[in-house]
């Protein structure tokens, strides 16, 4: 893996001789941080978090990203506040990486290395984390037989082509901090994006190592989604479907459906709902999961940099056995930046 | 004091010099952060990061929402009358930018040294005025040399 990092790296920059790269930037810093804490009904949860983002320009024309956070949660089964980032009680890094863009002609060409988050459908943390949405979906949920929210790679990734048509191909290897540790191995990781008008389409397909243990789990996990979202006037509506096998002889299919409104004359309140739906099959009926949950919630932001969320929601299947069909979840985010 | 927009009134004015402003999203951040354009001016707002912004101003200026777009996608924006536009992202609550259309063709945004100039005035005198995030209006009258703005 070291040595394909390295190449595509050298790639990289023997590429910006040969191509018009953006105008130059001056080196930059700016430095981000999130204080969270949280309380849910959901089996009376309470939670805490501390993020630190550090992103820039540095030099060549190379940007950098790095994140590290601290979570605390009084019961790590329950999915309560586990949009974005893993709870270890422990410092981690959840992303650090190098990118470097280049803009031939009206063309995109950016090479990334390091570790970041898995880009696979709908995946950035600023997707998850700062949505209104308290909950990562089912369907990216650690734990829960597909994919995670917290997967990371660590590697390569590279997307060409234009802002309306792209496609991203990355290499690397599992770097999960979560509670669901993907076992060693290569993945792949292929993403095709459209957009047109208001429309954003993506293909998604990812090959990877089970993170359930070897013991049972055989083979490799692989996973196909499609993703689309629609934003207009204040209304984002935003879904994904996806569908594989999380190991040998299982599968794993769930959805979810995203609508986020924040129009004139909401103010500082943005209102979310979401209508998802999970299907683990196995062959042994005990294990499988088949659960369908609906949310319903908002985000204020109460002052400059303090901001409320609430949610509530209603689930049925395995999930209400083990956690009741209704949960209140209410969280407070304060964040700080400089400069 | 960086950031502060100062003008000049000299209503009607003629046409913006520059037509085209941009107001870049890059790092997660808008750049630059306050923008001074004269009334006519289209702005444009190219993302230039990996990640989707939606640029939107709902408060007061322009309103508008540009929805939302992939990097290297570039949307507009004419400001077509005087007034403050607080910018924001809705996917990141983080990202902030002021842009003042004035209607004028005399105007600046002060630099990290709390500096500015406005060249080529024609004689005066003139109402003038500035603004800076968070602090009150102020104006008053200049006619020629150096014009000195504190804030109380």
């Amino acid at each position: 893996m070291r040595t394909n990092t390295s190449l595509v790296v050298a790639a990289a920059v023997s590429l910006a001789s040969l191509l018009p790269a953006r105008p130059g930037y001056a080196q930059s810093l700016t430095a981000e941080a999130a204080i969270s804490a949280g309380v849910s009904t959901d089996n009376h949860v309470a939670a805490a978090a501390t993020q630190v983002r550090v992103f820039g320009d540095a030099d060549a024309g190379i940007r950098y990203y790095t994140e590290a956070s601290w979570a605390r949660t009084s019961d790590v089964g329950s999915d309560a506040f586990g949009a974005a980032y893993p709870y270890g009680n422990r410092v981690q890094v959840v992303e650090a990486y190098g990118e470097r863009m280049f803009r031939p002609h009206d063309a995109l060409l950016s090479v990334r290395a390091g570790r970041f988050r898995t880009p696979f459908g709908i995946s950035s943390g600023s997707d998850h984390a700062y949505s209104g949405f308290t909950r990562a979906p089912l369907v990216r949920y650690d734990g829960y037989f597909a994919l995670s929210n917290s997967f990371l790679e660590q590697g390569v990734d590279v997307m060409a082509g234009v802002p309306r048509l792209s496609v991203e191909a990355g290499v690397g290897r599992p770097a999960d901090i979560g509670t669901a540790v993907r076992r060693a191995g290569t993945d792949t990781i292929v993403r095709l994006q459209s957009y047109a008008g208001p429309w954003i389409f993506g293909v998604s397909h990812i090959r990877t190592s089970p993170y359930q243990p070897a013991s049972f789990a055989f083979g490799r996990a692989d996973f196909t989604g499609v993703d689309a979202r629609f934003m207009r006037d204040g209304v984002q509506l935003r879904g994904e479907f996806i569908a594989g096998r999380p190991f040998d002889g299982v599968t794993t299919t769930g959805w979810y459906g995203d609508a986020l409104v924040h129009r004139v004359g909401m103010g500082p309140v943005t209102a979310v709902a979401r209508l998802e739906q999970l299907d683990y099959d196995t062959p042994v009926s005990a294990f499988v999961l088949h659960t369908k949950r609906q949310t319903v919630g908002a985000r204020v932001r109460a002052l400059k940099n303090l901001s409320v969320q609430v949610s509530v929601l209603h689930q049925s299947g395995q999930l209400q056995s083990a956690y009741g069909s209704m949960a209140l979840d209410v969280g407070i985010t304060y964040t700080i930046r400089r400069p | 004091m960086a950031n502060a927009v100062v003008w000049l009134d000299a209503a009607p004015a003629p046409a913006p010099i520059a037509r085209r402003m941009v107001l870049d999203q890059r790092n997660l951040q808008f750049s630059p952060r306050v923008l001074a354009v004269q009334v006519g001016t289209t702005v444009d707002f190219p993302n230039n990061d990996r990640v989707f912004h939606n640029v939107f101003s709902f408060r007061d200026g322009k309103v508008f929402d540009l929805g939302m777009y992939p990097v290297g996608a570039v949307r507009h924006i004419t400001f077509d009358k005087p007034g403050l536009s607080r910018i924001f992202c809705n996917i990141h609550p983080g990202m902030a930018a002021y842009v003042m259309a004035v209607d004028s063709p005399y105007f600046a945004v002060s630099n990290d040294d709390g500096a500015f100039s406005i060249a080529a005035i024609a004689p005066g005198p003139y109402k003038y005025r500035a603004w800076r995030a968070g602090a009150a209006d102020m104006s008053g009258t200049w006619t020629d040399g150096i014009l000195s703005i504190s804030w109380p």
